[in-house]
């Protein structure tokens, strides 16, 4: 008697608070089944904001789903779960994590990292396991030179990025805003990212020697703390232009280092960065007229681009960037190849992503993927103009494209 | 690049670099020289000095400078209270376990600044921050001689305050011979506390004067750490002269590897100048001269 009144108040105490959870967890009816999707994040260390941004633009994605009754896969309603993991900005960590999604949550798919170096460190598991990942955090062409079948990246590489950045160049010294050759001083990340861009200079300057020349050619190390001998460097280059690959943190240590040693050159470029807000935050007006290439930017007039950015600005109170807008489209590519696909199974839902044609707010409108697996949308070339305001400036047939101002004004 | 231009630019560029390496190595070589605790939590009161600054920045306005010497009597007391709520008590024990819990330390500060401000980073701007001024045919970063000065100014407070009163003398008491100051009556309990209170005192200034210069986050202080402990290895670890030394050699030896190396591979230097510290000076550059302060 004494044993079954303990088992009924165990089963009392585990079922009762299980049923209450069951019945007050909000917008999944209990009988629906789930599709986990895993993602480890740097939302610590020194890409905690990049990786920040990335947790809410999969979020978004993922709840915009969600709200309608969950995906629809062959014939049946799943609801969709986030597991996010923190990888504190470490490669070792990041790439054990998503192991451990794998392993121990069972994740059906994987949702990619931030930036190349940790994507690079995550990219050994899903071949491993048969388990697609969609990334929106790393550029460099390396990801996708190493014959993983199940990776997927929605940026166009680094040095696509690079090459838009020496045709824009070559056009504004055609309309006469920049010498010609322009003598360029070019650091870079000791890292992938960092190389794929000095690679783009370095080959546009072989091909047109008339139009640029590289006078000094510097790599740094990522997340550094003192570029002020590296920049005393470019100031003894004399170079009209500086073109450095950095990652937020870096960018925004060097252009204030830059910014405080007096240099001034005509044409300043930090690849990607420059229109962040979190770098124009930290940079104030010294951000003023940076030049940069992107994959997005809620400049863009398209309705689609326009309903993200208002989406964003009620949702976070906040001008959404690019990694907002990459993150949001990199989930929705990853549903859109499960939904295609019509299952859960892993290689079938890999086929789908290799063939998909995803109408999307990117330049160019559609994400599809090469078959190496990287996306090849273009680039669009923007400048910081005062009051945190961005004008697009290249490609001229965009009807928002405005004239660059260049020569840089002194500041 | 090899003009005579760029190498006076690259010496003033490690000159006004040494000052602030100095300024944030001091406290570290105050506390190991009394005590004999390496203090791993250094680089955590070197980014909490950072982030007061900015809260006081926020709250009222305050130039980084002020903010900067607000630091010291508030690190000063919470220096004095961690070492007597926890270095006291495992100060006889083995160094590792010192170590330990500095290092537990820093992980705590690291994680609460992350609680309160978030992983983003943060900045300081202030009329002058991108300001350079003319010298001879140069251009200087006012923060970067702003920061310079404060820190040597500072530097000569600490050699007075050593030189001429009682705490002072009874602190480089204290580092020459404990057993002897003891026994001098000096009561070298209060004096470890006092010097704890200093060095952190001091890590608080640092950090706060790095506002000019620098962006920080929750992880700031790390790159630092490195380069203290080479600045002290260099200097002799104890020996306040020669941590002045040691900031300049690393300093000049950074800014001209530039020259000849990558520049990815600064941190390369540093290991490279602690290493062979180690192995051809133990008692740091100060020993060289055969004098020690």
């Amino acid at each position: 008697m004494r044993i079954r009144l303990f088992v009924r108040a165990v089963v009392a105490a585990v079922a009762v608070p299980a049923l209450v959870v069951a019945l007050v967890t909000p917008g999944r009816p209990a009988a629906m089944p789930e599709i986990k999707i895993g993602t480890v994040l740097p939302l610590t260390g020194a890409f905690g904001s990049s990786g920040g941004y990335f947790k809410q633009g999969y979020t978004m994605a993922i709840d915009d789903v969600n709200k309608t009754g969950g995906l629809q896969v062959g014939g049946q309603k799943y609801h969709l779960n986030l597991i996010v993991l923190d990888d504190g900005s470490d490669g070792t960590r990041s790439r054990s994590l998503v192991e451990k999604l794998v392993t121990d949550q069972h994740v059906n798919f994987l949702l990619g990292g931030y930036d190349t170096s940790l994507v690079e460190a995550q990219e050994v598991v899903p071949d491993q396991y048969k388990i697609p990942y969609v990334e929106g955090g790393g550029a460099a062409s390396e990801i996708f030179k190493r014959g993983y079948r199940y990776i997927f990246g929605t940026l166009a590489t680094v040095y696509d990025l690079s090459k838009a950045t020496m045709d824009f160049i070559a056009a504004q010294q055609a309309a006469g805003r920049l010498p010609k050759p322009l003598t360029i001083a070019a650091v870079w990340e000791n890292t992938d990212h960092g190389k794929d861009y000095i690679d783009a200079v370095t080959d546009a300057a072989k091909a047109h020697p008339d139009l640029y020349r590289v006078v000094l050619n510097q790599s740094f190390q990522l997340n550094g703390s003192d570029f002020s001998p590296l920049l005393q460097q470019v100031k003894a280059s004399n170079a009209q232009a500086f073109l450095s690959d950095a990652h937020l943190p870096d960018f925004i240590t060097m252009h204030r280092q830059y910014l405080q040693a007096g240099l001034y050159n005509q044409f300043v470029s930090y690849g990607a960065r420059g229109p962040d807000q979190k770098g124009r935050q930290a940079l104030g007006a010294g951000a003023d007229y940076l030049i940069a290439g992107l994959w997005w930017t809620p400049a863009l007039k398209d309705p689609a681009s326009q309903l993200f950015t208002e989406r964003w600005q009620k949702e976070f109170k906040v001008i959404p960037d690019w990694f907002q807008a990459l993150s949001y489209e990199t989930a929705r590519a990853l549903l859109a190849g499960i939904d295609k696909a019509g299952t859960l199974d892993g290689p079938k839902v890999r086929d789908a992503l290799a063939v998909l044609a995803l109408r999307s707010m990117l330049p160019g409108g559609v994400i599809k993927f090469q078959p190496n697996g990287q996306a090849s949308t273009p680039y669009l070339m923007v400048q910081n103009t005062p009051g945190n305001t961005v004008r697009i400036v290249w490609p001229r047939n965009l009807p928002e494209t405005r004239a660059a101002t260049l020569p840089m004004p002194r500041p | 690049m090899f003009s005579a231009q760029n190498l006076i630019s690259v010496c003033i560029t490690s000159i006004l670099t040494a000052g602030l390496y100095a300024v944030m190595s001091y406290g570290l070589a105050i506390i190991y020289g009394v005590m004999k605790v390496i203090n791993l939590s250094n680089a955590g009161f070197l980014m909490l000095g950072a982030f007061m600054t900015l809260v006081y920045s926020q709250a009222w306005h305050l130039d980084p400078i002020a903010g900067a010497f607000l630091n010291m009597p508030l690190f000063f007391l919470a220096g004095a209270a961690v070492y007597v709520l926890l270095v006291r008590r495992v100060r006889q024990a083995l160094p590792i376990a010192s170590l330990l819990m500095l290092f537990g330390l820093w992980l705590v500060l690291q994680n609460v600044a992350l609680t309160i401000w978030g992983s983003e980073d943060q900045s300081i701007i202030t009329r002058y921050t991108y300001k350079a001024l003319p010298f001879f045919d140069y251009r200087v970063a006012l923060t970067r001689l702003i920061v310079f000065a404060v820190a040597l100014a500072v530097m000569a407070i600490l050699h007075v305050l050593l030189n001429h009163t009682y705490v002072g003398k009874a602190l480089r008491a204290t580092v020459q011979d404990p057993q002897a100051a003891l026994l001098a009556g000096i009561d070298t309990e209060r004096i470890s506390a006092i010097a704890f209170g200093i060095g952190t005192a001091f890590a608080g200034f640092a950090g706060g004067l790095m506002t000019l210069l620098f962006s920080f986050t929750p992880d700031f202080g790390a790159p630092f750490q490195l380069k203290s402990f080479t600045i002290i290895v260099l200097g002799g670890l104890e020996n306040l002269a020669g941590v002045t030394i040691g900031a300049a050699i690393l300093a000049f030896a950074e800014s001209f590897a530039v020259l000849f190396m990558r520049a990815s591979l600064q941190n390369v230097v540093a290991y490279a100048l602690l290493v062979v510290a180690l192995i051809v000076m133990p008692g740091g550059v100060a020993s060289l001269f055969g004098r020690r302060s």
